[in-house]
């Protein structure tokens, strides 16, 4: 028995298996392993989001906690800061004593990170106390400064003369990052 | 011979191939659009994960950044207290010394060092200084050496050194 196809019907039979091999070729050699990768980086780019998040937090916590200790130490931050002044120091203190010298001493290496100072002072006998208070206000001053021995006190009349060092700190030059920064 | 149908107008486009065309064409729609779609997405993952690792870097070297400030800031807040502290010792030791000193006995000069204390004065008598000035001193400082000088009224010139152990040198030599 002899089956005649209309010849445009074997064209139309020829072009659709032909359409449907480059479907299937397609298909399986690319779309398949693309979705394999996208499914797969999907999965990854989750992780690192998380991974990023986590980053995020711990970022913001130490931001915090660095503004917190920033502003604890807000006075001691800008005591360090701050440029020593002379005139200033003696115009803050001239209260506690009859007579206030200060004056830079040259014995300090370059690379140190404070000053030293040679301070006279004198005072009445009677009132040792303001020699107290100047210790105090020395804790609440605009720098930071420590009393360094010896300290020397002389008896002369009714007035007592006192000598000593005081270091005045400083930030270290080589303190590139400014905590003062924002 | 003579039809009397009029003969159809015979084109290519037949409606099994038109019916052909409109499926596969469908399909190779949809086919290219998914292949469009998972190329976006791989360009976008790319993207992303580029981003996501600038993006942590800045945050490893901000985190690193502030963690060295925050404990910039302690060393500052450390040593500022110790100083702090220091000034308040100090000013107690001082007053300690003015307290200590009894009215009989007379100051001229004091010299608190690092690791002790040089005390020039007078006194009526050695016993006085004995018992109302050096047992006081005795207790606190671990040496302790008077020398004294007669004086013309009779009463006696001392220079007195105490020293204090190693522990407390070692406090005084951090400031």
């Amino acid at each position: 028995m002899k089956i005649n196809f209309p010849r445009h019907i074997i064209y139309s039979i020829i072009f659709a298996i032909s359409l449907i091999i480059f479907a299937v070729w397609f298909s399986t050699a690319k779309l398949i392993p693309m979705g394999k990768e996208y499914r797969k980086n999907k999965i990854e780019l989750k992780k690192q989001r998380a991974d990023l998040k986590r980053y995020e937090d711990y970022h913001d916590e130490t931001l915090k906690m660095y503004n917190e200790t920033r502003s604890k130490n807000r006075h001691i931050i800008e005591a360090f800061d701050t440029k020593f002044d002379i005139e200033q120091f003696k115009k803050d203190n001239k209260k506690y004593f009859i007579n206030l010298a200060v004056t830079k001493s040259d014995k300090f290496k370059k690379e140190d990170w404070y000053e030293i100072y040679d301070v006279n002072t004198t005072s009445k006998i009677k009132s040792p106390v303001n020699f107290y208070d100047f210790l105090d206000a020395l804790n609440k001053s605009k720098w930071i400064i420590g009393i360094t021995f010896p300290i020397n006190f002389t008896k002369d009349g009714e007035l007592i003369h006192s000598n000593f060092k005081m270091k005045v700190y400083k930030k270290k030059s080589s303190d590139i990052n400014s905590t003062t920064d924002k | 011979m003579y039809s009397y149908i009029k003969p159809k107008k015979k084109t290519p486009l037949t409606q099994e191939v038109i019916l052909i065309v409109s499926f596969f064409s469908i399909s190779f729609l949809m086919l290219f659009t998914t292949y469009g779609f998972l190329a976006y997405k791989d360009y976008k993952f790319e993207k992303d994960m580029n981003h996501i690792e600038n993006k942590k870097q800045e945050l490893k070297i901000s985190i690193n950044n502030l963690q060295n400030r925050i404990k910039f800031i302690e060393q500052e807040s450390n040593l500022a207290n110790k100083i702090y502290t220091t000034n308040s010792v100090l000013k107690d030791s001082i007053s300690n010394l003015f307290d200590l000193v009894p009215e009989r006995i007379t100051l001229s000069k004091a010299q608190i060092l690092k690791n002790g204390l040089i005390l020039f004065g007078i006194t009526p008598n050695k016993e006085i200084y004995e018992y109302m000035l050096e047992a006081p001193l005795k207790s606190i400082f671990a040496k302790n050496h008077t020398s004294f000088y007669q004086l013309e009224n009779g009463w006696l010139r001392f220079v007195s050194t105490n020293y204090l152990d190693n522990n407390f040198e070692d406090l005084a030599n951090e400031n």
